[in-house]
């Protein structure tokens, strides 16, 4: 299966309408002309600078979003973004929302609570797990919702920036739980501004700027094009 | 996600909904039984002593129509809400939009059976328990259906019209007032009964208080009609929260 196309995007737009008073609205184009493919196995980064497009982008492959031009053609229906405290209720406790954000992820309730132990565990919410999480610190939170979210396993993983959540120290060890998955032979598509991050994690890089690809390849290649575009007089595309 | 995924998903999403109202309100679960007593206590005052002249009789039949209005009402609102109450959620994962709505009919119907149970108690204790009661699981059924329909019907048009959850809010209020809540409708002027017993929520407390009140098996063909009704209306539902599925997303974010 290694290598075939599962999600192929040709020429794809996205629309959004502003309501612009009474029966009046302007349109937005968040995505122009975006075209690429995504193999099975390999990791997709996609790079480019804030408003080109890259959230939309991420909803579209998610299928939160159907494109208004161009096509999108998928071979699995199971792509998911990484959604970091999906459905979390602040007066149900730690224990409640990973079961609920879980579900919401495709885990079963019977799954999620057999992995429970192991889940806590790497949160670090031993002592916590059963008191409400609106009395949880910001970094509890964060690390609750990493670990659940963490668990869900479509066939293509959507990352939007891969520098980990929480604190300090969890930050470095949620950071190394994505790079071992993206580096195992998961299909994964990750979104960042800050190519450096994912340099060696990607197979090929997608450069794209105000909703167009501007270059889809090698990503030190692509890297390097995309950063010389960011200096004084560089070539924009 | 599996079907069943969504199942267990509208389940688990409702109950916790249930959970977190009790744990967020200092009288948490009191409250949902307190809301409608005190409701029915105004009503009691105001129209039963004032127009019906007060009596045991009045305040069951008063309230075999407010618990099951209370439920109609207060799942309409919310459902009309159901889908903006989610909008990060359905910007982070896909969810089919008709699931969202049923986590809504979830936590009301919970409590409404709770509501329920403490009326039949009091009903059995002031008029005894007959064999029409039978009836009551099918009379449930109907309703849900029909506040399916409807609040899957409001989740659907809100977003994309959202000066209508003005209309619905008015609508609700009127429609109170014409659905025999207060009243008997089979004893207004022939015309106007006629009328009203098209409004199915008319026919659906009818049912209840027949059945509860009087001892008498409810009009099974009023309640098909009722069923059939909402049937279509959630048919009608269904293709909207197909059709705009995608484009939901949208709207919430502009």
């Amino acid at each position: 299966m290694s290598g075939d196309t599962i999600i192929e995007l040709k020429n794809v737009g996205v629309r959004y309408r502003r309501r612009a008073g009474f029966m009046r609205s302007n349109a937005f184009w968040a995505l122009h002309d975006v075209s690429f493919d995504l193999k099975h196995g390999e990791s997709l980064g996609v790079i480019g600078r804030n408003g080109a497009g890259k959230s939309t982008l991420l909803r579209l492959l998610a299928g939160i979003l159907a494109p208004d031009t161009g096509e999108v053609m998928r071979k699995t229906e199971r792509v998911s973004l990484l959604a970091l405290q999906a459905g979390f209720i602040p007066a149900l406790t730690g224990r409640q929302n990973a079961i609920l954000s879980g579900i919401l992820l495709g885990l079963t309730k019977a799954e999620v609570e057999a992995r429970m132990d192991e889940m806590v565990s790497f949160a670090e919410l031993e002592q916590f797990i059963d008191e409400p999480v609106r009395t949880y610190s910001s970094g509890m939170r964060a690390r609750l919702g990493f670990t659940v979210a963490f668990q869900a396993d479509p066939d293509v993983l959507l990352i939007d920036e891969i520098l980990g959540t929480g604190d300090a120290s969890f930050r470095e060890k949620s950071s190394r739980a994505m790079r071992e998955k993206i580096a195992s032979d998961k299909t994964v598509v990750i979104v960042t501004h800050y190519p450096e991050t994912i340099l060696d994690l990607c197979d090929r890089m997608v450069w794209v700027e105000k909703g167009v690809t501007v270059e889809v390849g090698e990503p030190r290649s692509v890297v390097e094009h995309y950063q010389q575009s960011l200096k004084p007089g560089g070539r924009r595309p | 996600m599996r079907r069943t995924g969504y199942l267990e998903l509208i389940w688990y999403k409702g109950m916790a909904d249930l959970h977190a109202e009790a744990a967020r309100a200092y009288v948490g679960f009191i409250w949902w039984v307190l809301e409608p007593l005190l409701y029915m206590t105004a009503f009691y005052v105001a129209f039963g002593l004032g127009l019906r002249g007060g009596g045991v009789h009045t305040l069951t039949f008063l309230l075999c129509g407010l618990v099951p209005w209370k439920w109609f009402a207060s799942t309409i609102l919310s459902g009309s809400n159901s889908i903006q109450a989610n909008t990060g959620l359905i910007q982070q994962v896909y969810l089919p939009k008709y699931v969202l709505p049923w986590m809504v009919l979830v936590t009301n119907g919970m409590k409404f059976l709770i509501i329920l149970g403490l009326l039949l108690l009091l009903v059995a204790t002031l008029h005894g328990v007959a064999v029409t009661w039978l009836a009551l699981p099918v009379i449930v059924l109907v309703q849900l259906l029909l506040v399916a329909a409807l609040a899957s019907l409001a989740a659907a048009l809100v977003p994309l019209l959202p000066d209508l959850s003005l209309v619905i809010d008015n609508g609700i209020i009127v429609l109170m007032f014409v659905s025999g809540v207060f009243n008997d409708v089979s004893k207004l002027p022939p015309t106007l009964a006629h009328l009203l017993s098209f409004n199915p929520m008319v026919q659906v407390i009818e049912a209840y208080r027949a059945v509860l009140l009087d001892h008498l098996w409810p009009a099974w063909d009023h309640l098909a009609w009722v069923a059939l009704f909402a049937a279509l209306v959630y048919g009608f539902a269904w293709r909207l929260l197909q059709r705009f599925d995608r484009i939901y997303p949208k709207v919430m974010m502009s």
